[in-house]
């Protein structure tokens, strides 16, 4: 009965731990798929631009002893300054059409962002500053990290007010057309053009906002951390959904946790041999994912 | 009148050999190619590397340079530095560039363990053996620093310290310093064979041996000698290990948390290791000490947790402690660099290669590249001792490696501090 409880209690504590850092995930998941859902292309170069925001924040940090709200806030303005950027080299110009164009492009751009930062750091890892690091709750047997907390309930607020933005106001609303059918959007006198280059901008502030948190999550920056958070962000909206939010948002949560329970159960090895193998039955069985439209077969 | 002519025709072209000889030493330089991590995870050491080895050529070339065969100076000159990416093909590639395409008499740098040992598969095994048709071009590596890897090949050669050697000599001093301290479990990043490999068939054997508990999962084949269950660790602790990159360290931390060790071996790199010891703090894991990877003993460590790896004890082959080491320190700083036992290797490597070329008397011409690099292994091989910057290095003529003396360092108040000498 003691092994029983014992096991039950780390599980337990595994998938809270493992839901709360998955809020970063599906941050970046809510980039990708914002982006997919307004041009129906990926942006290879998010995470990229999303972990060079969060440079941005540090060296405000390090330069000028910018408080810790100033931080995040200059990792989503340098994320979205970036995410503009990153629209304008690797998609305004290139044929609606070309999506391997595009894709090319943005890959090209996340290695070029790759190496600046590189090149700039020396590859050395740098501390990154947590909020309510020192905090620890502890209930019981269980334990949750305050910063962890923090960061679920930012990616929260974050989701909402784009949700508000996405639904309730006009921006939000030539958004929703441009991505349903960008001819008629244009006949209507939405600038196509302008309409995803602000979306880029805000999936741009998105994830300077999560490249932020990942790292104060973590407490280290390094140039280490892009491709495998633009793997997962990638898994997480392909298993939402691409093009759904909260698809993106359910989907980040699950990976975080289902990655846990598989490093808890089956170690470091084969934990994320399993997040592939969940990657690819949706591919198979259900490749819409959890919210997304139906995709039909040829 | 006709004498005058002649006098002066032969002075005239005396003068114009004279100026030709002149030009063709001013010419001439001992051309050096380097590779290692220029992009990737470990760049940084790659980086350093470089900046370490051009530092020293540069000292070298300020004194005057190396003398040729011929009995003039020339400068040495690190004709590139390539990125291998600690990619094994990567780094097969630039060696075969590097061996057919240039008049580089030597290859230095490759910083990574597994990209060492592939690429010195691909060298002739012994020299002479006509019927291998290995390529033939020394290589001089200062970073890759697994145990055994120079024997691949006679045409290998490393500067690194014997880690087996450095942990032994540690868990000995640890367990006499403090016997207070039973008990131990640890980590490593498992996508890193260096890491991986010394943490499960090295320290924690070495660890064993002095007396120190595994208090980790149960390996029954764990035991004191070097490998002893190594394979049966890797398997049995993979649910507290760990990959490079991994941002999330919440389950292993609390699995050795669980396990209340007196003793934490944190076998990581920098990136990895200040992210795992985050994590421990945030779970109140206070164990009575830690150890750390050889390669975390740098600033890069200091950068990512200088807090938290308060305390950590790790061996290195190189802390500013003499003079020559301060100096050489303060240089690569000026460049941008810092030096550490992988980037203060490279370094030396460069002195080691000008006592190489004066012992074989390279004469540097561009017909000789073949015959210049059979001269300057058999020199590298021969030579049995060489001055490194915290003390002598004795260098193993059989099988190309070096044995190196090493200090112990702890982060203390935020800075790196010697608090065991064990030079004698």
């Amino acid at each position: 009965m003691d092994d029983f409880w014992y096991e039950f209690v780390e599980v337990t504590q595994t998938i809270t731990d493992g839901l709360l850092f998955g809020s970063t995930y599906a941050l970046i998941g809510i980039g990708f798929t914002l982006i997919f859902g307004a041009m129906g292309k990926l942006n290879m170069a998010y995470a990229g631009a999303a972990l060079a925001g969060a440079y941005a924040g540090l060296a405000a940090f390090v330069l000028v002893k910018a408080p810790l709200v100033v931080v995040f806030g200059v990792s989503a303005v340098a994320a979205a300054l970036l995410g503009y950027a990153i629209y304008f080299t690797c998609f305004r110009f290139i044929p609606t059409h070309n999506h391997l164009a595009a894709l090319m492009a943005s890959v090209g751009g996340l290695f070029f962002i790759d190496e600046v930062v590189v090149h700039v750091t020396r590859g050395s890892p740098l501390t990154f500053p947590s909020m309510f690091d020192d905090i620890y709750f502890e209930i019981g047997p269980f334990g949750i990290r305050g910063d962890l907390v923090f960061v679920f309930i930012i990616g929260l607020l974050s989701t909402g007010v784009l949700l508000y933005i996405l639904f309730k106001t006009r921006l939000g609303l030539a958004t929703r057309a441009v991505a349903q059918q960008d001819i008629a959007a244009r006949l209507c006198g939405i600038g196509v053009h302008t309409t995803n280059s602000v979306t880029f901008a805000i999936a741009g502030v998105l994830g300077g906002i999560a490249g932020a948190m990942t790292a104060a999550a973590v407490g280290v920056l390094s140039p280490v951390m892009t491709v495998p958070l633009t793997v997962k962000g990638i898994i997480v909206a392909v298993l939402g959904g691409l093009g759904s939010i909260p698809g993106a948002i359910i989907a980040g949560l699950f990976i975080g946790g289902f990655e846990n329970v598989f490093l808890y159960f089956r170690g470091i090895d084969e934990r994320d041999m399993y997040v592939v193998a969940l990657l690819f039955l949706f591919l198979v069985f259900r490749p819409n994912g959890l919210f997304g439209s139906t995709i039909t077969r040829d | 009148m006709k004498r005058f002519c002649k006098v002066v025709s032969v002075g005239l072209v005396s003068c114009a050999l004279s100026l030709s000889a002149l030009t063709s030493s001013a010419d001439r330089s001992v051309k050096v190619l380097g590779w290692g991590a220029q992009s990737g995870p470990l760049k940084s050491f790659g980086v350093n590397s470089e900046t370490a080895l051009r530092s020293a050529v540069a000292e070298i070339n300020a004194a005057g340079g190396v003398k040729l065969g011929d009995g003039s100076m020339a400068p040495i000159e690190v004709i590139g530095y390539e990125d291998s990416a600690c990619k094994k093909d990567q780094n097969i590639a630039i060696l075969r560039k590097t061996a057919s395409t240039t008049d580089a008499i030597v290859g230095m740098g490759a910083t990574c363990s597994g990209s060492c040992q592939a690429m010195f598969g691909v060298l002739q095994k012994k020299v002479g053996d006509s019927s291998d048709s290995g390529l033939q071009m020394p290589i001089l590596a200062d970073t890759c620093i697994r145990p055994g890897l120079a024997k691949i090949s006679e045409w290998a050669f490393r500067n690194v310290p014997n880690e087996i050697a450095m942990y032994d000599a540690l868990f000995a001093w640890l367990s006499q310093q403090h016997p207070d301290i039973k008990t131990f479990s640890g980590g490593t990043e498992t996508d890193q064979g260096h890491s991986f490999i010394t943490h499960t068939a090295v320290i924690v054997q070495a660890a064993i041996k002095h007396g120190f508990e595994w208090v980790g999962p149960a390996v029954p084949e764990l035991g004191p000698k070097v490998k002893q269950g190594m394979k049966e660790l890797q398997a049995a602790a993979k649910t507290q290990h760990w990959l490079m990159g991994d941002t999330n360290y919440t389950v292993q931390a609390r699995k050795i948390k669980k396990q209340n060790p007196d003793m934490i071996l944190v076998s990581s790199h920098p990136f990895s290791a200040c992210g795992f010891l985050k994590e421990m703090k945030r779970q109140r894991v206070k164990p009575k000490l830690l150890v750390g990877l050889t390669s975390s003993a740098s600033q890069e460590t200091l950068n990512g947790c200088m807090k938290e790896a308060e305390g950590i004890i790790i061996p290195t082959g190189f802390a500013p402690i003499t003079a020559e080491a301060q100096k050489a320190n303060d240089i690569v700083g000026k460049a941008g660099g810092f030096l550490d036992l992988h980037s203060a290797a490279a370094w030396e490597n460069a002195y080691l290669v000008k006592a190489a070329v004066e012992a074989a008397g390279i004469t540097a011409s561009s017909d000789s590249v073949d015959a210049d690099r059979a001269k300057f292994r058999d020199a590298l091989a021969s030579i049995t001792a060489s001055d490194g910057l915290i003390g002598p290095v004795s260098r193993d003529t059989a099988t190309g490696e070096a044995s190196k003396p090493y200090v112990y360092v702890q982060v203390v108040d935020g800075q790196w501090k010697v608090i065991h000498d064990p030079r004698g």
